[in-house]
């Protein structure tokens, strides 16, 4: 690297960095955009920053922070940094999302009907009986395809040998692919130049591939069916989201009270003409929510028997409900053998090694070696309610011990990973900061895995916290084949 | 389309409409005011008149002063239809419908709202206070501009429209109704020596100058003002030309609009049946007072067609 630059104090060598090696050199697939950014010096990248950030601001590329009372309206933190990976290395990736997702929604339809993986003696009955997100209502649904969980964001994480892991499969509501589509949206007004001489796969797929997914859950094939997006409303974290995504594939957006289901159990939205029949929900309200004819009571924000609408096949959910019985770390250990048990085949990419606090011998090992691992409630997500050992305090491990002794079924532990590092500004200069990898997978009739996915960055130095909801920011991610 | 997305982009419109009418009434009257001898019957007060604030100002124990009417109308949270307000909840409604109009069309509002908020310094002087009104009027016609050339004109486009004529309308005979007092009998010497720059303003309130010239080429004089406003059916302001607008290009391919379709057809006639020469001063207002009740009851008749028709099922 040239003589007096902004990447002269960069030191790379505490994790695997995706862009400098050991030596301070960049990667070879990094070569063009680290030529590149060293042609621009601080207050160029700063310029470059600001124009990123007023394109956010126009834009309105907003997330919500539950803490911030009235804010509805924060502007989404963005690196304009990118992040880049090889393209066979992704062929492989791809592959391996694609299987597993296949592997988890077998594993939940067999749940819901025979259950012959508990039967086969591969996973104890208890652990599904007593996961917070195993719903009873759903038993004996066999939704198209088999297909429980249709849209996926499972999280990647590279360690530092380099090898690339799944930390968790989120099969709920999750959310950042719109962010991952304005990322790029932003860094083509950003670095116009780069992107040119780069092959980049685009990222723009997929609302089209999301909307072919939803026109096949339809169940009534035979007519055009009306489409709609569920949300919360405009409170909700992810509402930008919601809007994005029912405005790019052309459908609804609605609300529960757009929607009613009458007596002969269809479900209908509330239109100028009247009321209109819907065929398929992408539903972003949490199961709980869906329906206080059979969940919570007092849900405000979804709508009267909906279940009645979906169990009599009137209407198809996606994700369905009782999906998230397979969003839960603990039965995030067995997805390597759900992987050889219903497809008979090795898993691809491989699941980080996972303490089970349910189980006596693990758990030992788990409150004995508390400040070297990362301990995580089993049905959490946006990262609350963790520990990480190496940075908590003696009072924060007490603390866990007790709470995992108290309920050692909602705990899983896992090593400390030295999760991978990419170069991000701060103060206007490169410094490694921790990242992972959100990639989405679709599956209805076929399979989609997104060309990348959202990396999310943790700002802090030194922080392996990446959730956007608790501060994180993001990154482009560029897919690049360089065999062309 | 959604019951509540329309009612949504019918908002979006007029709170629109309301911001764009807000900033060019304020700018006119600045222009006018400037150059007005002190005694003439206008004035700073005229505009919360016409706006329909002047309680709401009243209450607020603040001296109208230019500066205290200025912030009122433009800035203040506290007034509902005040500028700012006006701009945040049209914000509010076109985040919540940008998935029913081109990404532009949200960005547009969002970058209006984003300046608005930045450069409230400029409005303590009058030189900034030209070019922030200017930049929203501009804002404005740049969204109106923009959607009458990309959006479809489908039922979301014809909510939005409806939304702007009923509002634009509504302001039309409020500027107008001040102008009643200038063909009061009682008006002072002062006011009658500087009546055709009064009604020259007027005019220039709803950007009708050129055109009204273009139709009566003659000394200006208050009623043919108020008729052109009224009844021209060429210009985009005259309440003859919202309704023309409402009617045939918004609710005629709207599902179940016969009714309302009526009912404007009765407001038309109505309309046509005023004789601007016969009408004493008083008289005018009470019809113009009468038309903005209608605007209401049409408003009301709206929100029962498309917005609550299915609520109880």
């Amino acid at each position: 690297m040239a003589t007096t630059s902004l990447w002269d104090n960069y030191q790379a060598d505490k994790a695997y960095d995706e862009m400098i090696d050991t030596q301070g050199n960049a990667r070879p697939l990094c070569a063009t955009l680290g030529q590149y950014l060293q042609t621009l010096d601080s207050d160029a990248l700063k310029g470059r920053r600001s124009a990123a950030d007023a394109a956010i601001l126009e834009m309105g590329i907003t997330f919500t922070v539950y803490s911030d009372k009235g804010n509805i309206d924060r502007a989404w933190p963005f690196d304009i940094i990118p992040r880049l990976i090889e393209y066979q290395e992704w062929k492989k990736i791809e592959a391996g999302l694609k299987q597993r997702l296949k592997a988890l929604n077998c594993f939940i339809n067999d749940v819901y009907n025979e259950q012959s993986i508990i039967k086969d003696g591969l996973l104890p009955a208890e652990l599904i009986h007593s996961s917070s997100n195993f719903r009873k209502e759903c038993i004996g649904m066999q939704p198209k395809f088999g297909s429980w969980a249709n849209i996926c964001g499972s999280d990647l994480v590279r360690a530092g040998d380099g090898t690339m892991y799944v930390l968790e499969d989120n099969l709920r509501v999750p959310s950042g692919v719109s962010y991952m589509i304005e990322n790029r949206v932003i860094t083509k007004r950003v670095f116009p130049e780069l992107l040119q001489n780069l092959n980049i796969m685009p990222v723009d797929a997929y609302p089209m591939k999301l909307l072919e997914m939803l026109l096949s859950l339809a169940p009534r094939p035979e007519s055009t069916p009306q489409i709609a997006v569920l949300t919360p409303g405009i409170f909700n974290s992810a509402y930008f989201e919601h809007a994005f995504l029912a405005q790019q594939m052309g459908v609804e957006l609605v609300e529960g009270c757009d929607l009613v289901v009458k007596a002969d159990d269809c479900v209908y939205m509330r239109t100028i003409k009247g009321l209109e029949k819907v065929d398929v929900i992408y539903r972003r309200i949490d199961d709980l929510f869906l329906d206080p004819e059979v969940f919570h009571k007092d849900s405000m924000l979804g709508v009267k028997g909906l279940m009645r609408a979906w169990k009599a096949g009137n209407v198809a959910l996606a994700n369905a409900p009782g999906a998230g019985v397979a969003d839960d770390k603990v039965i995030y250990a067995y997805v390597p053998e759900m992987i050889r048990y219903y497809l008979n085949e090795e898993p691809i990419i491989p699941n980080v090694p996972t303490y089970l606090c349910g189980e006596p011998d693990q758990l030992d090992y788990v409150l004995t070696h508390l400040s070297e691992l990362v301990v995580k409630p089993a049905n959490e997500s946006g990262g609350y309610g963790m520990l990480i050992g190496p940075h908590a305090s003696k009072k924060e491990l007490k603390e866990f011990h007790k709470l995992i002794q108290q309920n050692p079924r909602n705990y899983i532990a896992q090593p400390t990973l030295a999760l991978s590092t990419c170069p991000t500004l701060c103060n206007d200069k490169p410094e490694p900061r921790h990242i992972d990898l959100r990639p989405f997978i679709l599956q209805g009739e076929h399979s989609f895995v997104t060309a990348g996915g959202l990396t999310r960055v943790a700002l802090r130095a030194g922080s392996l916290v990446v959730n956007s909801s608790q501060g994180g920011g993001s990154k482009d991610t560029w897919i690049i084949n360089t065999e062309q | 389309m959604l019951s509540r997305s329309a009612e949504r982009l019918y908002w979006l419109a007029r709170q629109l409409e309301r911001t764009e009418n807000t900033a060019r009434l304020i700018s006119v009257t600045m222009n006018l005011i400037y150059d007005l001898p002190y005694g003439t019957e206008v004035g700073w007060r005229n505009l919360l008149t016409i706006c329909g604030v002047e309680d709401a100002f009243n209450k607020s124990l603040k001296t109208p002063t230019e500066q205290h009417i200025i912030h009122f109308l433009l800035v203040d949270v506290e007034n509902p239809s005040s500028l700012l307000s006006s701009l945040s909840f049209a914000r509010e409604n076109s985040r919540i419908t940008r998935e029913l109009m081109p990404d532009e069309a949200w960005e547009q509002v969002n970058e209006m709202y984003l300046y608005a908020t930045n450069n409230i310094d400029l409005l303590s002087g009058r030189r900034g206070r030209m070019l922030f009104l200017q930049e929203i009027m501009r804002g404005c016609q740049r969204f109106t501009g923009f959607m009458a050339g990309t959006m479809s004109h489908n039922d979301s486009y014809r909510f939005i429209c409806l939304g702007r004529n009923i509002e634009r309308a509504d302001m039309t005979t409020r500027i107008m109704d001040s102008g009643t007092v200038l063909l009061a009998e009682d008006r002072n010497n002062l006011t009658r020596e500087y009546e055709s720059i009064l009604w020259i303003n007027v005019l220039k309130s709803l950007s009708a100058l050129l055109m009204y010239r273009k139709q009566v080429r003659q000394h200006i004089k208050g009623k043919d003002v108020l008729n052109f406003l009224l009844k021209n059916p060429d210009f985009p302001s005259s309440v003859k030309h919202c309704l023309h607008e409402i009617s045939h290009s918004c609710i005629a391919k709207l599902p179940n609009s016969a009714a309302l379709a009526e009912q404007i057809h009765v407001l038309e006639e109505q309309l046509l049946a005023v004789d601007m020469t016969a009408t004493t001063p008083l008289e005018l207002h009470k019809t113009l007072d009468g038309l903005q009740t209608e605007f209401n009851i049409l408003h009301g008749k709206i929100a029962e067609t498309w917005f609550f028709n299915n609520l109880t099922e």
